[in-house]
């Protein structure tokens, strides 16, 4: 079996966990729960005739009262920068976290998630700079931890592009 | 009467100290790492570490505790470049929520430590600490959601009360522009133009919005001019040509000085829209950027709108005429660089004209 480290990273009250939760426990709370420190959950997937599991690291969100350890990327074979929609300012804090990440850490694969597409009449990130991130090559994902649109077919193809670039 | 000395004599000796029965009451295990990535166990396992290593053990064990947590493989990397340095001290590995089996799990912390010439691993339950830091940082947390919250409703709402004024002023201004033939989608595709043009120049959201409602009271001093000039079909005469330049400091005087931006610009706007880049203009003949950039923009949409359009005394030109034309004026009549990115958002400028075609009042 290959086993994968993906850590999920973004500003606090995002939806990391409520993602992972709804991907590893087919489960959502609509209250929110703060994580501190990390949380570990695993799942084991089938991607073709490779049994992959993924190790799944959830990041304590960045504000003024926690910031992120670069070291806990170290093994990793990715990360997913988690945004909420309807909070402009954590796709500024995503991206400034992914600069933390590569400096500290060289480049590693990444995508970023924009969460919370259940509520697309709130959102505050705009279609333009979608589009602009899209443009620089950014791989983009939209989803809902709620509704759990869009989350599976995040973390496969997460670990489908993973085994892709290691085959090759 | 007994001596001082025979008194210190009788007190009993203090029992040794059970370091290991003291930190096992603290919820924790202390290890020393060993030469063969085993670690020896020095305080009586808990309950929980009993359960994290699989195996009941006790004091002087050996184990590996390699693959026991992905959080505590991890850090132990850490730990070890730690304990080879020599320098005494400590690391900590921050809380990690241990959970078996998809529960709740608990919150353990790990600390490398090096004292004398040894290291040593402690492991501890965070417990009730770990709880009691949770319970700050979601109250924090939450107070901050609620912030957020509410800003974002303070700014719904002064964005559907400018859009009122806005519209407000549109209206009055479309009404005001009808003494001179010109209609209300003029009016409100000057500004909206001028806004596009605004936002490629990068500039802030709030100077993009001020723009948009100040490039429209261009012509408000036209209020100012005599019918009998402002609706004389036909070339005005010398003296009239003089009276109806009047309208750019006519409308900067009813804008008046102001300390709110949107006003300051609108004046400016007003008072400089028909200077030329190259100081031919009236009624200060600024030349270059002397002339207020807001004003700078506005001479380049309203000729393009007047043109495009047809008015009660010329049909509408080509817009491929207009450009051409136009291009003649850049450097004499207009900003050259403000020309250039007003060509390069021709499609948005187009989108804006289409969306807003001449309607009756």
């Amino acid at each position: 079996m290959i086993q994968l480290k993906l850590c999920m990273v973004g500003a606090f009250a995002v939806g990391k966990s409520s993602l992972v939760q709804r991907y590893v426990q087919s489960m959502f709370s609509e209250k929110y729960h703060t994580t501190v420190g990390v949380k570990i959950d695993k799942k084991d997937i089938a991607l073709g005739a490779t049994s992959v599991r993924l190790v799944i690291w959830d990041l304590a969100g960045e504000d003024h009262f926690s910031a992120l350890r670069p070291t806990f990327m170290r093994g990793a074979a990715g990360y997913l920068l988690v945004v909420d929609g309807t909070r402009g300012h954590t796709l500024d804090a995503a991206l400034d976290l992914n600069r933390q990440i590569e400096a500290s850490q060289g480049p590693l694969p990444f995508a970023l998630v924009l969460n919370k597409e259940d509520l697309l009449d709130q959102w505050e990130v705009t279609a333009s700079r979608i589009e602009a991130l899209e443009r620089r090559g950014m791989k983009l994902f939209r989803c809902s931890a709620k509704n759990g649109a869009g989350v599976q077919a995040m973390f496969e193809y997460f670990a489908s592009a993973n085994l892709e670039a290691r085959a090759s | 009467m007994t001596s001082g000395r025979s008194e210190r004599a009788d007190l009993p000796l203090p029992e040794p100290l059970d370091l290991g029965l003291v930190l096992g009451g603290l919820d924790m295990v202390v290890l020393k790492p060993e030469r063969d990535d085993t670690f020896l166990l020095m305080t009586e396992p808990t309950p929980w570490f009993k359960a994290l290593s699989g195996t009941v053990r006790s004091v002087g064990a050996r184990l590996s505790l390699h693959g026991l947590s992905d959080y505590l493989d991890h850090f132990l990397f850490d730990a070890a470049e730690f304990w080879l340095k020599g320098v005494p001290g400590r690391i900590r590995s921050g809380p990690w929520l241990e959970a078996p089996d998809g529960g709740e799990g608990r919150a353990l912390e790990a600390q490398a430590l090096f004292h004398g010439d040894d290291g040593y691993l402690i492991l501890e339950h965070l417990g009730e600490v770990y709880k009691a830091q949770v319970r700050v940082l979601q109250s924090a947390r939450e107070h901050l959601l609620n912030e957020e919250a509410l800003e974002r409703e303070v700014l719904r709402r002064t964005q559907s009360i400018r859009l009122r004024e806005e519209e407000i002023a549109m209206r009055l201004l479309a009404a005001a522009a009808t003494r001179d033939g010109e209609t209300g989608s003029h009016v409100r595709r000057i500004g909206l133009y001028a806004a596009a043009i605004g936002e490629a120049l990068g500039w802030e959201a709030s100077r993009i919005a001020d723009l948009r409602l100040a490039a429209p009271m261009h012509d408000v001093g036209k209020i100012g001019i005599p019918d009998a000039i402002l609706r004389k079909p036909g070339a005005l005469s010398a003296q009239e040509f003089r009276i109806m330049q009047d309208h750019t400091v006519i409308g900067a005087r009813m804008l008046g000085t102001s300390d709110i931006p949107l006003l300051c610009m609108a004046r400016e706007i007003a008072l400089g829209h028909h200077e030329k880049w190259d100081g031919r203009g009236y009624p200060q003949r600024l030349v270059g950027e002397k002339i207020p950039i807001a004003a700078r923009i506005v001479t380049i949409v309203d000729v393009y709108d007047a043109m495009v359009h047809r008015r009660v005394y010329k049909a509408p030109i080509p817009e491929a005429e207009v450009l051409a034309t136009m291009e003649q004026g850049v450097g004499r009549d207009f900003d050259p660089a403000l020309f250039e990115v007003f060509v390069g958002i021709l499609p948005i400028i187009r989108a804006i004209r289409d969306g807003n075609l001449d309607e009756p009042l």
